[in-house]
């Protein structure tokens, strides 16, 4: 297969040249000015310097903090807008999937910069929005704008490939319009939510574009090692792309085990595609 | 799926053809000799605006040199890190667009080309401050194009609504600002900086960051001078003279515009980032930048950049020729002037007639003329190190607090100056605080 | 389950009760109004900043860091020509070259998902399983990462600088892949390709008449996403691409991050809600095609 060919060159190449770089460390002398630095094989330095990084630990369970709330609260909103659009009428629902589909047309950019400045109009008072307790559900709010149409675009595609038959039958027996919902509706929709489940750990694991703008008027309260990614991106920018492949492969074993973990719980019941 | 699999086959071998002829070929480094019936072909990377023109200029006046301009993203969003990963790739430009303040960095990745021979003999063309900003550790890696050398910009609406006078002193500074707050609650004499905007505070000061003895590299952002300046701007924070307003974002400008924030002290190129904001036209003027002692004259710097020499390639000698002509050239200057609001690093340069005009969104004033001035004396002595990206990262995440109150400006020093030094030995550099 | 039951189901299931019932019950009333309130606030929610975005890129141009929710002025035509006009169209230079990368690299994309996850759904063969672990493990490095190494492999075939160095790794979507796994499964029932197979067609055949068809919902998904996907992407085309190819968020966002340059950060704000009116519009056309009934003659 053609796919198979360039995945294995546009994703598994790259992933490994990434994780074979992360075996190095580069090397410098006194000022460090003459010539570049010399890069040695010390396949454990970078990762048990990343283990000891206060920062990016923190960023790590920062962002586990982030999904465990948003995660639901993002999918809990796309099902129950799924649902509702599955029970409108037609014009309705297509004005409805128009108007969540355009957040996530926006740019994660463009819309970090519109909600900063939504969050703070006020040139010379404080943003709420940053203050202690609030600035982790800030960025959560601006990632829940973006995704949860797309995610309720996905629910709803589930939600029209179940049977009439089955809506059918439970109608006749005398089901309500929200029980038919809880009931019927949403097991049938069971695979869809996991998919859109692991994708969204994987994504919020992956936080970078929202927090990094944001962080310019957060007054502090987004710092630049916030999330594990902006860790890496420092690291590239020092520039020390092995240290940044290691935190990266890091996070992806992280992330990995988590996905497999919520896998391995939900699948009990069968497997998960299909 | 039979017929699948041998188009598939064939895709895999279209694929691995091509990356066989392309392992077998090393990359060039951009430039080859050649004469005037067969121009050297020079690569140029960069991305302030009218340096396209310039380059344009050049190739019309210059038959056997041909420069193709390139547009990068800014470097420090990602300009950078295109170079350097294409230097080790063995395909980058010959010449490149990198900040004073990055060329260190550059330097110890092995990225550049020593033109010491070709260069030294310019030196005097330049405002020393520049100079010194090509030179790392006794060699010369570029040609300075232009340099920031600051001032203050200030409401003067507000500045004579308020009978306050302008001040000439931190200290008048400090008291202007408290005139206004008195005047009007709602108005903030100036919002926080960071990295190389604070640099420059530091700059003025003789507070430099970094500096070598011997082989060693001396990190100093908590020096006694320092510590002064930090002292001072935490002065302000604790006065309630600070906006909350983030410098550069639109609600600065809004601020700025309507009146909230007072005044910016920064460089030259700040006019250009004024004028994205109509409401702001007629209301500003420029002043010298605030004194540390009555009657002194010393200013900092903020941004600038050269035109360095990559390593890989092949002509240095067109390449330097090309930089020091796109530093130095009069007829194609002024382009610059107004189309990215860069100042001449070329002294002969400063008198340029478009340097002495006067423009009306500063209410007429000849706002260059503040600048000229202020250019030779840039104080000398101060010294980039090397990963300057990483460590205004670390200095921003502690300044950001500070400006809002949730640290201290000194505090914030501080930790950058453990997390700068932290990270230098973790390269393996020789360093000392 | 056949895809008859899913063509016949009727769009919603309102209609009926509403016809049938007369008077409408309290309990109607009560969910109907339910309905409304949350897609109404729902709506709200969605739209609000875009509108903020819409004013702010209609105020008179120089006035866009303005705050405000109301129009003071409505410039957006104006603002519109002068972005288009700012630095002899280079604006539309990069809204032409985005919709070449989304358009042939979505289509692309989706080809090669539908194939992947028919043949993942469809077909057994050895590290089936494992191939597909692997296709959604690759998902969990960042992204950004790989730019680097991208960089490197492209640069020794010497493709940086080309358009290809964007679009090859554009076609692989893992989660197209996915989803249509799924949805292969799921609509396109294997006594159709069995049936198929004893006529006589070709599996390539199958493929594109049969399964592309029925699998049609999915595939408009899939590449509707990749569209937004592509047409957002910004580390990649800022490393591979030289700037005659930027698409328009790379060239929007040089404009953004460019200090000291007159009037630039004004056309961020139009800019970026005029970049938006393609992507809309994409939508809409598209939109259409979610009707499962599209894939009503494929069955019979």
């Amino acid at each position: 297969m053609p796919f198979l060919v360039l995945f294995l060159g546009m994703y598994l190449a790259p992933i490994c040249v990434a994780v074979y770089k992360s075996l190095f460390v580069m090397h410098s002398q006194g000022l460090g000015l003459s010539g570049g630095p010399s890069t040695v094989f010390k396949p454990l330095a970078n990762y048990t310097r990343a283990l000891g990084d206060s920062a990016f630990i923190g960023a790590i369970l920062r962002v586990l903090l982030f999904g465990v709330v948003q995660v639901p609260v993002m999918l809990g909103l796309a099902t129950l807008f799924a649902l509702v659009i599955d029970a409108v009428s037609a014009r309705v629902r297509a004005a409805f999937r128009f108007a969540a589909f355009l957040p996530y047309v926006v740019p994660g950019v463009v819309a970090a910069m519109i909600w900063s400045l939504l969050y703070s109009p006020n040139p010379n008072a404080s943003s709420p929005f940053f203050s202690n307790g609030l600035t982790l559900w800030s960025v959560a709010n601006v990632v829940t704008w973006t995704w949860t149409g797309y995610n309720m675009l996905i629910i709803y595609s589930a939600l029209t490939a179940i049977p009439s038959e089955i809506i059918e039958a439970a109608r006749v027996d005398g089901a309500s319009g929200w029980r038919i919902a809880w009931h019927v509706k949403l097991p049938m929709v069971r695979s869809s939510l996991i998919l859109t489940t692991v994708f969204s750990i994987i994504g919020t694991a992956q936080l970078y574009n929202e927090p990094s703008i944001l962080q310019a008027v957060s007054g502090g309260a987004i710092s630049s090692t916030y999330t594990p990614v902006m860790a890496a991106n420092n690291a590239i920018h020092v520039p020390d792309f092995q240290y940044a492949a290691a935190l990266s492969v890091i996070l992806a074993l992280v992330v990995g085990a988590l996905s497999l973990g919520f896998f391995k719980l939900v699948n009990r019941r069968g497997p998960a595609w299909g | 799926m039979g017929n699948g699999t041998k188009w598939a086959q064939g895709v895999a071998l279209a694929v691995a053809a091509v990356a066989i002829a392309g392992c077998g070929s090393s990359g060039g480094g951009g430039g080859s000799t050649g004469s005037a019936a067969k121009p050297v072909h020079l690569s140029f990377w960069g991305w302030a605006p009218g340096y396209q023109d310039s380059v344009k200029a050049f190739n019309a006046s210059h038959p056997n040199i041909k420069v193709s301009f390139q547009q990068v993203t800014p470097g420090s969003k990602g300009g950078y890190q295109k170079m350097l990963t294409a230097v080790k790739a063995g395909n980058g430009p010959c010449l490149a667009q990198v900040g004073y303040e990055t060329l260190p960095t550059f330097v110890a990745q092995g990225a550049v080309t020593d033109i010491s021979s070709y260069a030294n003999g310019s030196a005097g063309e330049f405002t020393p401050a520049a100079w010194n900003g090509v030179r790392v550790a006794g060699k010369t890696y570029g040609v300075p194009v232009d340099i920031g050398p600051m001032a203050m910009f200030y409401n003067k609406q507000l500045f004579s609504k308020y009978h306050i006078a302008v001040p000439k002193t931190w200290a008048q500074y400090r008291a202007a600002g408290l005139a206004l707050k008195k005047a009007n609650p709602a108005v903030k004499l100036t919002s926080g900086m960071t990295d190389y905007d604070f640099a420059g505070f530091d700059w003025q000061a003789g507070a430099p960051w970094y500096g070598t003895s011997g082989n060693t590299w001396k990190v100093s952002y908590n020096s006694p001078a320092g510590q002064k300046v930090a002292n001072y701007w935490q002065s302000l924070v604790s006065d309630g003279l600070i906006s909350k307003a983030p410098t550069y974002d639109p609600t600065w400008l809004s601020g700025l515009a309507n009146g909230q924030i007072a005044t910016v002290v920064g460089a030259v190129w700040q006019a250009g980032t004024l004028k994205a904001s109509k409401p702001i036209s007629g209301k500003f003027a420029v002043a010298p930048m605030p004194q540390w002692s009555a009657g002194a004259n010393v200013v900092g710097n903020s941004g600038g950049s050269s035109t360095a020499v990559l390593k890989g390639c092949a002509n240095t000698q067109a390449a330097w020729q090309f930089a020091h002509w796109m530093s130095t050239d009069r007829k194609s200057w002024p382009n610059l002037v107004t189309k990215g609001g860069l100042f001449p690093a070329d002294k002969s340069l400063q008198s340029l007639p478009v340097l002495n005009a006067g423009d009306p969104f500063f209410g007429g004033q000849k706002i260059f003329q503040v600048f000229k001035a202020a250019a030779p004396n840039v104080r000398q002595g101060w010294v980039w190190g090397p990963g300057m990206q990483a460590a205004t990262t670390s200095l921003n995440d502690g300044l950001n607090k500070a400006w809002v109150g949730k640290e201290t400006v000194p505090a914030a020093i501080s930790s950058a100056q453990k997390a700068i030094v932290r990270e230098l030995k973790q390269q393996g550099l020789s360093v000392k605080s | 389950m056949g895809m008859s039951a899913i063509r016949s189901r009727p769009g919603s299931a309102g209609p009926k009760i509403r016809t049938g019932a007369d008077p409408l019950s309290r309990a109607v009333r009560v969910r109907r109004l339910a309905l409304a309130v949350i897609l109404i606030g729902a709506a709200l929610y969605f739209l609000a900043p875009l509108w903020w975005l819409f004013v702010a890129a209609s105020r008179s141009l120089g006035n866009q860091s303005g705050t405000g929710w109301w129009f003071s002025g409505f410039h957006l035509f104006a603002n519109l020509k002068a972005l288009v006009d700012e630095q002899n169209g280079v604006f539309l230079h990069w809204v032409a070259n985005s919709l070449l990368y989304s358009g042939v690299g979505a289509a692309g994309a989706t080809l090669l998902s539908a194939m992947a996850g028919y043949a993942l759904a469809k077909y057994r063969f050895r590290f089936r399983e494992a191939l597909f672990t692997a296709i959604l493990a690759a998902v969990l490095v960042p992204k950004m990462l790989l730019a680097t190494p991208l960089y490197l492999l492209f640069s020794a075939v010497h493709l940086t600088g080309n358009r290809l160095a964007f679009f090859l790794p554009s076609l692989v979507s893992p989660f197209g892949v996915y989803l249509c796994r799924i949805f292969a499964a799921g609509a396109v029932p294997d006594e159709i390709i069995e049936a198929a197979r004893m006529d006589g067609a070709g599996e390539l055949a199958i493929f594109f008449r049969i399964a592309v068809r029925m699998m049609t919902p999915a595939l408009v998904t899939v590449f509707l996403f990749n569209v937004v996907d592509i047409w957002n992407n910004y580390l990649l085309p800022t490393l591979v691409l030289k700037d005659s190819q930027w698409p328009v968020t790379v060239g929007l966002g040089n404009w953004f991050s460019t200090k000291g340059a007159v009037e630039l950060s004004n056309y961020v704000i139009i800019g970026a809600f005029a970049s938006l009116i393609p992507l809309a519009a994409v939508f809409v056309f598209f939109q259409r095609y979610w009707r499962t009934d599209l894939t009503a003659g494929a069955v019979k």
